[in-house]
């Protein structure tokens, strides 16, 4: 246990190795960023078995002070429990084997794009595997907020990794612009909880809030919308969801990682982390369900209308996180960090497998250029049947079933029907775009030629998620019995066999409308689109709702609006009067500086008249 | 009165600086020699400076009731002779290039010297008006020294007439005060006045006049239009003393006189003198802004900080003293340092003074210590942390805040502010590029000249005041006054 802050030290070692040392030899770089993962990897091992074959307590490890000012002290120190562990878990295990298949990769496709460094990519990655420690290590909000922040810069460099061309740089700008906002926010939180508490301690806190608070005060309900306002932001949740779309621009191994895996989880980690905050504040909550089911169905039509292969995954993922946000929301806590860690394992595969098929097809990302690959790129294909099917959530065989299944079925037995039938609606749309995704790109006619790629580093990430995301993920119990409250109701009861089997129906009939859809010729939805109403409808969903445009509406062009009117920037023209005052001053005084004895000897003279008189009449 | 040994002792450094002056003379009337002069001058005051510490052993004393050395005169007399000392290496760095006759300079440096050390021990008004004029007088022959220089002998002649003028109500305050109290002693004064019935208008004019002769060496505003055409013409070391020496033992005069007789600063006066005080920072800072003599800026940013400094009169409680004390030593040494370098790079006769700015137009690309150090004496004006000048600006904020003077805070805030910008405007300049145009430097060797050494020693000792300003601090407060007869 007392190993714990070296699973944080090695990336960061490794970062600064990479930092340094930019110049170094490609192997001897992979070397480095994959192998500090791995040592992570081995202790996080390490620290897991010790803790879990313990007694489970909570386990802080304080390193030092970090601040000490006045009364205000904050400790540089991590904490461990159930959530933190399981956290931990995927981000390094996870991380370890995006790190190794991105090796593979970033070799692969520099040989594309050439002038970018190697041990750049490596270094962010690492970074931000080490931001990302930091931010679910963190004992205290200050430290939270730190490797929050770290991760947020670490997506916007990466995101922009491949800066020479704009497009990136603007999707960087757009993913770090609109996560600020939510920081903000995030930062307002941690505001009213320190003038509560006095402290940013979230154990602390977390105590003493039942206290300090009234289930539903005005304080708590704002204090919890703040922190969900930076959960969103984090999580790409709506409103602020724009941006996750759009950060495809990174090199895939990064959109496995920080856009699917880890980061865009911290929305779901930081609500379950303060549960006990969002539980005095019901209406928040319950906002959060909310946020969450609309989400899910907007990411869901969004996705069925992408033609870019990351894109469809990039709203998968949305949804998916939605369904952890509608899991928190109707209380089901346990539920949301389990289906958190399978989808990490299915999602990163799919990122992954997605991967390697686009550098086989030489950086071709639209599915429709795609086709028939089934034949030549099997390793791939399986990844995607396995990986989409967990993602639809599959009957019995995928990791994917059992998860979301719990949460659906937590919503119902809780009473959130509403949320519960959006729930069931999205299973099915995301086994129809899913599987629509599938049968384009690995079935039908092929349009290229596709290598497949060699090698232990791009073999065996994709196989250990493969497995993962089978019915053996689902066997991996987080351990939160300790952390999270749970679920005192019966399990196996009649009425969560028959909501399992009607959303294994769900699922299945989406796979089959899927099949009958875009398996062969496509007629039906051909035709569909080749309506003027079907027309306008795929482009309403390819531009996800509109969100884009509606956001530049309301807040780009008033805000571009205002800088333009501000463009002499008035604040400093009235400032500037402050010289200018100085300046006729001076000039004035200047004037009475002419050289003349008697005009001196007057000066003197008036002024001792005036002193006198003042003395006198005084 | 009967004068004993102890009674010489304290007068020690007067005699001394008073025999050197007529061993300079008596060295001139046998042979010439600027050297031995220098030599001569040197010795002389640096023997003053030790007997400073037998001093220290007599104190508190009065000789006779003219003169009273206690330890804030020794203190002051210190100062006054280390600024001296510096002006006449100074002097002789720039006199080496006069082709005149360049001896006379130290006798009357000498004898202006002699006046401050009286002035700052002062107790009466008799002592402080022969004092004051030991003190100008012969600083209107220094100003107008190099002669053929046409604006040396205007500064030369301005300062003398306007000088006089000042004189004149000084004189006609004391003479209202004498025949009001009948008395001219501090302490008589203030005896008189606390029984409060002298409270006439007679009395507050008389003050009044003394305030306006005082203020006009002080150059404090409204009395100030002449410090900047002075300080301009005169030889860069007669500059720096008038801005050192004649300024420590004036204000150390009014401080004296303002604590033994505290009645005198009440009502009206006290509020005339924070106006004063008030427009000084102001009218000192804002003629300042665009000003490209750097001498002429010094002597406006003079009388920037002597406004500064007369907070310390107005607020007249426990802290004045050393506030007063810690000021002046920073302001000197700072001032000191300034004009050394001004000196440095200036020679008589290679024209006017090297006053303009664009004479030190990358002076660092040819002498890069030379101007650390100019650098660093107009960071410690401006009152940087880490210089002494932010100590001293630190202990006259806070002392105003602690009598809460608000306007008078205020004021000195407005005032860094504007000094910033022409201080920042100096050290710009120092590291442009040279235009190669005609330039002015300092020799070669400027480092091995005993200027150089001196400008070099300033620096050190405004980097370790202000790093560690402790040692100077107990010091000061050691240096206490004896107010009561």
């Amino acid at each position: 246990m007392n190993l714990l802050f070296l699973i944080a030290v090695f990336p960061l070692l490794g970062a600064l190795a990479l930092a340094f040392f930019r110049r170094m030899p490609v192997n001897l770089a992979a070397l480095v960023g994959v192998g500090s993962m791995g040592l992570a990897a081995l202790t996080t091992a390490w620290v897991d078995i010790a803790f879990l074959t313990g007694d489970q307590t909570p386990f802080v490890q304080t390193l030092w002070t970090w601040v000490a000012v006045g009364t205000f002290t904050e400790d540089f120190a991590l904490y461990l429990d159930g959530l933190t562990v399981t956290m931990i878990s995927v981000v390094v295990g996870v991380g370890f084997l995006i790190h190794l298949f991105a090796s593979w990769y970033m070799r692969e496709d520099l040989k594309e794009q050439t002038g970018y460094l190697y041990t750049r990519f490596f270094c962010y990655m690492n970074l931000f595997v080490f931001s990302m420690l930091l931010l679910v290590l963190g004992d205290n909000l200050l430290l939270i907020y730190l490797g929050w922040e770290g991760v947020g810069l670490c997506s916007y460099l990466l995101i922009g990794y491949y800066y020479r061309v704009p497009a990136n740089a603007w999707a960087a700008f757009k993913a770090f612009i609109i996560t600020r906002v939510g920081d903000v926010f995030l930062a307002i939180g941690m505001f009213i909880l320190f003038a509560t508490f006095h402290t940013l301690d979230v154990q602390e806190i977390l105590s003493r809030a039942p206290d300090m608070w009234q289930r539903g005060d005005l304080m708590v309900e704002l204090a919890a919308l703040m922190l969900l306002g930076g959960a969103v932001g984090k999580s790409a949740q709506l409103p602020l969801q724009t941006w996750l779309a759009d950060a495809m621009a990174g090199p895939t191994p990064v959109s496995a990682l920080i856009h699917a895996a880890t980061m865009v989880t911290a929305g779901v980690y930081l609500i379950a982390r303060t549960h006990t905050i969002f539980e005095l504040a019901p209406f928040t909550l319950g906002l959060v369900g909310i946020i969450g089911a609309i989400t899910l169905l907007v990411a869901g039509f969004a996705a069925l209308a992408q033609t870019d292969i990351k894109r469809v995954l990039a709203y998968s993922t949305m949804s998916q996180i939605a369904y952890m946000f509608l899991a928190l929301g109707v209380g089901a806590w346990d539920a949301a960090i389990f289906h958190l860690m399978i989808h990490a394992f299915f999602k990163a595969l799919l990122f992954l497998a997605s991967g390697s098929v686009i550098i086989a097809c030489h950086h071709e990302q639209n599915i429709f250029k795609m086709g028939g690959l089934s034949r030549t790129l099997k390793l791939p294909y399986a990844c995607f049947v396995v990986g989409g099917a967990a993602l639809a959530a599959l009957p019995l065989v995928t990791a994917g079933f059992y998860s979301k299944d719990e949460i659906l079925w937590l919503a119902f037995a809780n009473g959130h029907t509403v949320l519960w039938v959006a729930g069931l609606f999205g299973a099915f749309m995301t086994s129809l775009y899913t599987f629509r995704m599938i049968f384009i790109v690995f079935h039908g006619k092929e349009n290229t030629h596709a290598h497949p790629a060699r090698g232990i580093a791009h073999h065996l990430p994709l196989i250990v998620l493969l497995v993962l995301s089978t019915f053996v993920g689902a066997l991996i119990h987080p351990p939160l019995g300790n952390v999270l409250p749970t679920e005192d109701l019966v399990e196996g009861s009649t009425m969560q066999y028959v909501l399992e089997v009607l959303s294994a129906i769900v699922a299945i009939v989406g796979v089959g409308i899927a099949a009958g859809l875009f398996l062969g010729k496509r007629r039906l939805v051909n035709a569909a689109v080749g309506t003027p109403t079907g027309m306008r409808l795929w482009h309403f969903f390819h531009n996800a709702w509109g969100f884009d445009w509606l956001y530049d509406k309301v807040f780009v062009k008033p805000y571009l609006g205002l800088a333009w009117l501000h463009r002499v920037d008035w604040v400093n023209a009235l400032v500037n009067l402050v010289p200018g005052l100085a300046r006729v001053l001076h000039w004035g005084l200047a004037t009475t500086q002419n050289g003349r004895l008697r005009w001196y000897a007057g000066s003197i003279s008036v002024g001792a008249t005036v002193l006198l008189v003042l003395l006198v009449l005084g | 009165m009967n004068l004993t040994t102890s009674h010489l002792i304290a007068l020690l450094p007067l005699l001394i600086v008073g025999t050197t002056v007529i061993v300079v003379m008596l060295g001139v009337a046998w042979r010439r020699h600027h050297v031995a002069s220098a030599t001569v001058t040197v010795i002389g005051l640096n023997l003053a400076l030790l007997s400073l510490l037998a001093v220290l052993n007599v104190t508190p004393l009065e000789v006779t009731p003219l003169i009273v050395v206690d330890k804030y005169a020794v203190l002051y007399m210190a100062l006054i002779l280390v600024a001296s000392l510096a002006c006449s290496t100074l002097a002789h760095a720039y006199l080496e290039g006069l082709d005149d006759q360049r001896e006379e300079f130290y006798m009357l440096l000498l004898c202006a010297t002699m006046g401050g050390l009286l002035l700052v021990s002062s107790q009466h008004l008799a002592s402080l008006f022969i004092g004051l004029e030991l003190l100008s007088v012969p600083i209107y022959g220094m100003a107008a020294y190099t002669y053929r220089d046409r604006t040396s002998l205007e500064a030369g002649i301005k300062y003398m007439v306007l000088s006089a003028m000042a004189s004149a109500f000084l004189l006609f305050g004391m003479a209202l005060l004498y025949a009001e109290a009948g008395t001219l002693s501090f302490s008589g004064l203030s005896a008189r006045m606390s029984g409060g019935e002298l409270s006439s208008a007679w009395t507050l004019m008389g003050v009044g006049m003394m305030v306006i002769g005082l203020g006009f060496k002080l150059s404090l505003a409204p009395f100030h239009l002449w410090t900047p055409d002075v300080y301009e013409g005169a030889p860069a070391p007669v500059s720096a003393f008038l801005a050192t020496v004649s300024k420590i033992a004036v204000f150390a005069v009014l401080l004296r006189f303002f604590m033994t007789a505290p009645a005198t600063g009440d009502g009206w006066l006290h509020t005339v003198i924070a106006i004063i005080a008030f427009l000084s920072m102001l009218v000192g800072n804002l003629l300042a802004l665009t000003q490209n003599n750097l001498k002429r800026l010094l002597g406006y940013s003079s009388i920037a900080h002597l406004g500064y400094l007369l907070t310390v009169i107005v607020a007249s409680d426990g802290l004045a003293i050393e506030t007063a004390g810690i000021y002046l030593i920073t302001y000197v040494a700072t001032t000191l340092g300034a004009f050394g370098v001004v000196t440095l790079v200036s020679s008589p006769y290679q024209g006017p003074d090297a006053g303009q700015l664009y004479h030190y137009r990358g002076l660092f690309w040819r002498r890069p210590y030379l101007t650390a150090v100019l650098t660093l004496m107009m960071l410690s004006l401006a009152g940087i942390p880490l210089t002494a000048g932010f100590i001293g600006k630190f202990y006259a904020l806070a002392i105003g805040v602690e009598s809460s003077l608000w306007w008078l805070v205020a004021g000195i805030v407005i005032g860094s502010a504007l000094g910033l910008y022409y201080y920042l405007r100096v050290m710009v300049t120092l590291y442009l590029h040279e235009p190669g145009e005609s330039r002015r430097d300092a020799t070669a060797n400027w480092g091995q000249r005993s200027g150089g050494v001196m400008v070099l020693l300033l620096a050190l000792a405004v980097l370790v005041i202000g790093i560690y300003p402790q040692p100077i601090i107990s010091l000061v407060r050691s240096a206490t006054l004896i107010t009561a007869g």
